[in-house]
């Protein structure tokens, strides 16, 4: 329990493990403990913070935020104890409904075909907007259709690569040049499975020289199976 | 280095917090702000991003404040966890899945030059640097990467460049004989 603790505290869980152990935390005083304990064992690496300056409109900005104190006179609801930042969110959300979209049109277009891919990608980039949609068949071969103009400068070209376990690592499936919808033959490799991670990267012309992914992304995402 | 005002003022200041003071939320700001928004932008890296935590941070201070109990730990630990808390999902949020091979040379030499400096600020004579201290090399780089900067197993495993596995095992040894040390 006290690794548990310790590992939670470093943040080193992902985010499900993370709510796991405080929704546990509520009704277990041996892992609340554990909790805080590992809490004051590290806290004197940030109480050794060297402070910053703050502007004052910060203060402005919580104040204005404050909900009254919700006591018997009732105030402003509490937000939920996993109430999430806000406008973060509303452009993930937006990036979400516009990624479910794509991936509905591409799901259906793909159940018209013969041929049927295992799983559906659709890719975004950083600020969220969509930028190509990957099918990977499952048998060595994939296809890309970039959605936008991606810029490449001379000398590089976009190589897509993908995930099949974190132990094999990135695997690249091939290049794509210049044309905006290419069928790759990529190496053998596992069944490409549900939330398998997409990327595209810009690399070198003719393509990574490591083997693995070593310039700017340009747009990734996790797969959909198709059924 | 850590005379800090007493926790009792700062559980004192979430009492009153807990029952409307707004003046105990400014005590608690004028005392933690400028640390909070460092120890955020450390994670985060940037700062108009970590005065967004540390501003989201407070507003659930206040509407939390009330939950704190002593059996949560100190109320400087319990502060303190909130703003890690926020900042650690806000880069998650914006995390890019391929960090293990990721380069990022940049990011990379920043960050270690920070997580060697948030090390050489820590008090010398205090337990935690002691048992730090008594740790293999890399253990306690791994430790302090994802504590400082909030470095996912993989990120430490590129770092280190080891294995997954072998990063995961790492830290968990590095943990074990850090509490034991300081039990």
């Amino acid at each position: 329990m006290a690794t548990l603790a310790d590992v939670y505290v470093l943040g080193l869980m992902d985010p499900g493990e993370a709510a796991a152990i405080e929704a546990n935390m509520k009704g277990d005083p041996e892992l609340r403990a554990a909790v805080a304990a590992s809490r004051e064992r590290f806290l004197p690496l940030d109480a050794a913070a060297e402070p910053v300056p703050v502007r004052e409109d910060l203060w402005s900005r919580i104040v204005a935020a404050l909900p009254s104190q919700a006591g018997p006179a009732a105030g402003a609801p509490e937000p939920p104890a996993n109430e999430n930042r806000r406008n973060g969110w509303r452009t993930t959300a937006i990036a979400a409904i516009a990624a479910t979209v794509i991936l509905a049109f591409g799901l259906s277009y793909s159940l018209l075909r013969t041929s049927e891919p295992l799983v559906v990608a659709v890719l975004v980039n950083d600020r969220g907007e969509v930028q190509a949609v990957i099918e990977d068949f499952g048998n060595a071969q994939a296809t890309v259709r970039l959605l936008v103009d991606l810029d490449v400068p001379e000398g590089k070209t976009i190589q897509v690569w993908t995930l099949p376990s974190p132990q094999m690592g990135p695997v690249s499936l091939g290049l794509i040049d210049d044309a905006r919808s290419v069928r790759l033959d990529g190496p053998a490799l596992p069944i490409p499975r549900d939330s398998q991670l997409y990327e595209l990267t810009l690399e070198q012309a003719g393509g990574s020289p490591t083997g693995r992914p070593t310039g700017l992304i340009l747009a990734k995402g996790l797969a959909r199976g198709t059924r | 280095m850590l005379m800090t005002p007493g926790q009792d003022d700062l559980a004192a200041a979430l009492a009153a917090c807990a029952k409307g003071d707004r003046r105990a939320l400014r005590s608690i700001f004028d005392r933690e702000a400028g640390r909070l928004v460092a120890i955020a932008e450390r994670i985060v890296r940037r700062r108009e991003l970590a005065e967004e935590v540390v501003q989201e941070s407070f507003i659930r201070i206040w509407t939390h404040a009330h939950q704190y109990q002593p059996d949560r730990g100190s109320a400087r630990g319990w502060i303190y966890a909130i703003v890690r808390n926020r900042a650690l999902n806000l880069l998650r949020d914006s995390r890019r899945e391929f960090s293990v091979e990721e380069v990022d040379a940049l990011r990379e030499s920043e960050q270690s030059d920070e997580i060697m400096a948030a090390w050489h600020k820590l008090d010398r004579n205090s337990r935690l640097y002691h048992c730090l201290a008594a740790l293999d090399e890399t253990k306690r780089r791994g430790i302090l990467m994802a504590y400082i900067s909030g470095y996912s197993h993989g990120e430490i495993a590129g770092r280190l460049r080891v294995p997954l596995g072998t990063a995961k095992s790492w830290i968990r040894r590095g943990l074990s004989a850090l509490r034991e040390c300081m039990a």
